[in-house]
């Protein structure tokens, strides 16, 4: 996959991620219209953002409530990928069980704002084609990337009884 | 091996080290009513009408608007409550309280025990040594299904406390410090157990206290060991053996933090985040509108008893509004058959019906901008409670000691 950087700082809570006021919406399309709406970018992203494109926040991103509308609406508006410092647990968990890729890296300050970067999500290499350099994010584990291809934790779990009833 | 590497090493049916991923088998999955429709929307949209893993593993609690404030939260309720009749799962109605009370009241809730539920702070069931996670409606939609969740097995941080507590400074004014020491992400994908001397002297509700903020560092779980005492009441509560879960004297800590404790003051959380946390005294004189003395943190019998103590024959400030609420209706009985309720009343209080009550704007009480609050709970984002109000979180003993005189005091100087 192949996008552009949109930077972000520490600690984007999912309120900043998805405000409440929209929690209502069940729409995946509309929701993804509110998509990072409460950073202080979020208009500028809400604009500016095209598909593929790639978010590299800091630390602890995704903190606060529970809410999965937050992946739901980043993958809704067409990013790729989610690159960070690191992630808060549910956050984490939602992006795994509802289809978001994510990667960890400790070193976000080797890439800026609007740089191009073209990302293998299996094996963490991430190629800046702006700066020419290439950097290696930590990887979800295979137990992860199972519950992705299967399309979520609930069609992982549907097709894994079903492979048990079958006796497989 | 810690408290976390056990349990997920019996859950799992391996032996297992800090980062693995697993599938654990779980004990309990619960939901409350808030969160809990869209599970049952996750739930029935993927596997239909299909029966849940375990009718007697899952169980719903009602602990937010509760009675339903509207229609839209009364349809939630229903939805709730037919899905409960459909598949035979235990509901606790609008006249229960806080769901993991109710759940730990009911000996649902067993030490060495996987539990998970909707509920951020799923935590506190760390006090009778289990492992409870919040979790968002995905996981739960699959836990009810299935009865098993993946896991990555997280690292132990032990946090040793000794000394003794100086008088009216408590388990919350414990955690506060905490917090503030570790901060907010302090514990990411970490598990936490408390030990020492200090701990292991707390009761029940002071446990509670403590574990319930566990998510305030972004722990994923927390454990204290239970005692005897704690041993016994769940033995009471299951009617069943009850065999605890502790550490290996050898177990591999990620870090160890040693608190001495004997010269702690009242501690407070200031706005607008639980690790900015200060001596009451260095914000005392703090105008005060409302206080809140409840939640899941700190509304047990004790928590309450500790607050009469203050109110008994005296009244709040006048122009102050008290809010006190069980956390359940049996710690709601017990204030009634102790004279605790008549206190709360006389002194000009409002005493509503158990539950959550002041953790979120959905619920009666909230701010008007620029007001300011000292509340019992255990969070105080920005608008949480009203935007633009200001939440101090303290011990009920501080809170209690505010309400008497319309700002922020040290209750030993009342």
């Amino acid at each position: 996959m192949k996008g552009r950087v949109w930077k972000f700082g520490d600690d984007i809570d999912t309120d900043q991620i998805y405000p409440g006021k929209y929690l209502p919406l069940t729409d995946k399309k509309e929701m993804a219209r509110h998509a990072m709406e409460g950073t202080d970018r979020g208009e500028e992203f809400i604009k500016g953002v095209k598909d593929g494109d790639i978010i590299v926040a800091g630390k602890n991103f995704g903190c606060g409530s529970s809410r999965e509308h937050a992946p739901v609406a980043i993958r809704g508006i067409g990013i790729s990928v989610v690159i960070a410092e690191s992630f808060a647990r549910i956050f984490h968990r939602n992006c795994v069980n509802t289809g978001l890729p994510i990667l960890i890296l400790q070193e976000t300050q080797h890439l800026n704002d609007g740089d191009i970067l073209e990302i293998d999500v299996t094996s963490g290499k991430i190629m800046n084609q702006t700066q020419n350099k290439v950097l290696k994010a930590t990887t979800l584990s295979q137990l992860e990337f199972q519950i992705m291809r299967a399309g979520g934790l609930l069609a992982y779990l549907r097709h894994q009884n079903k492979a048990t009833k079958e006796g497989l | 091996m810690t408290i976390i590497e056990k349990i997920f090493s019996t859950a799992s049916g391996n032996e297992v080290n800090p980062g693995d991923y697993i599938w654990a088998d779980l004990n309990l999955v619960a939901m409350r009513d808030f969160g809990g429709p869209n599970v049952i929307q996750e739930y029935e949209n993927s596997y239909g009408t299909q029966p849940v893993f375990d009718p007697t593993r899952v169980a719903i609690t009602f602990d937010l608007h509760i009675p339903a404030r509207n229609e839209k939260v009364a349809v939630n309720q229903k939805t709730l409550r037919d899905f409960a009749k459909r598949q035979g799962v235990r509901l606790f109605d609008i006249d229960t309280g806080v769901g993991q009370h109710i759940l730990i009241e009911n000996g649902l809730v067993k030490p060495g025990e996987i539990i998970v539920g909707t509920d951020s702070h799923m935590n506190l069931l760390g006090a009778m040594g289990a492992a409870g996670f919040g979790m968002g409606t995905t996981d739960i939609a699959g836990a009810m299904y299935k009865g098993k969740l993946w896991f990555r097995v997280p690292e132990t941080i032990k946090i040793e406390i000794s000394g003794r507590l100086k008088e009216y400074v408590g388990a919350k004014d414990l955690i506060l410090y905490i917090v503030k020491q570790l901060t907010t992400s302090g514990a990411l994908n970490k598990a936490i157990e408390f030990s020492g001397e200090t701990i292991s002297a707390m009761n029940m509700a002071e446990r509670i206290t403590m574990a319930s903020m566990v998510t305030e560092m972004s722990g994923d779980v927390g454990f204290i060991l239970p005692d005897e005492r704690v041993v016994d009441f769940i033995r009471s509560r299951s009617g069943e053996k009850i065999e605890p879960v502790y550490p290996d004297a050898d177990s591999a800590y990620d870090k160890v933090y040693e608190y001495a404790v004997d010269d702690l003051d009242p501690q407070i959380a200031c706005p607008h985040s639980p690790d900015n946390v200060k001596d009451v005294r260095d914000v005392a004189g703090t105008r005060v509108d409302q206080v809140f003395i409840g939640s899941c943190t700190n509304g047990r019998y004790e928590d309450l008893e500790i607050a009469a103590h203050f109110l008994k024959n005296r009244k709040i400030k006048n122009g102050l509004r008290l809010i006190v609420v069980p956390a359940t209706m049996e710690v709601a009985k017990a204030t009634l058959r102790s004279g605790l309720h008549e206190i709360f009343l006389a002194s000009g209080a409002v005493v509503t019906n158990p539950g959550c009550a002041l953790c979120t704007t959905g619920h009666p009480g909230i701010l008007a901008p620029d007001e300011v609050m000292v509340s019992t709970s255990n969070r105080n984002f920005v608008g949480k409670l009203g935007k633009g109000a200001k939440v101090y979180l303290a011990s009920p003993a501080t809170a209690a000691a505010t309400a008497l005189t319309g700002e922020i005091t040290d209750p030993r100087s009342v």
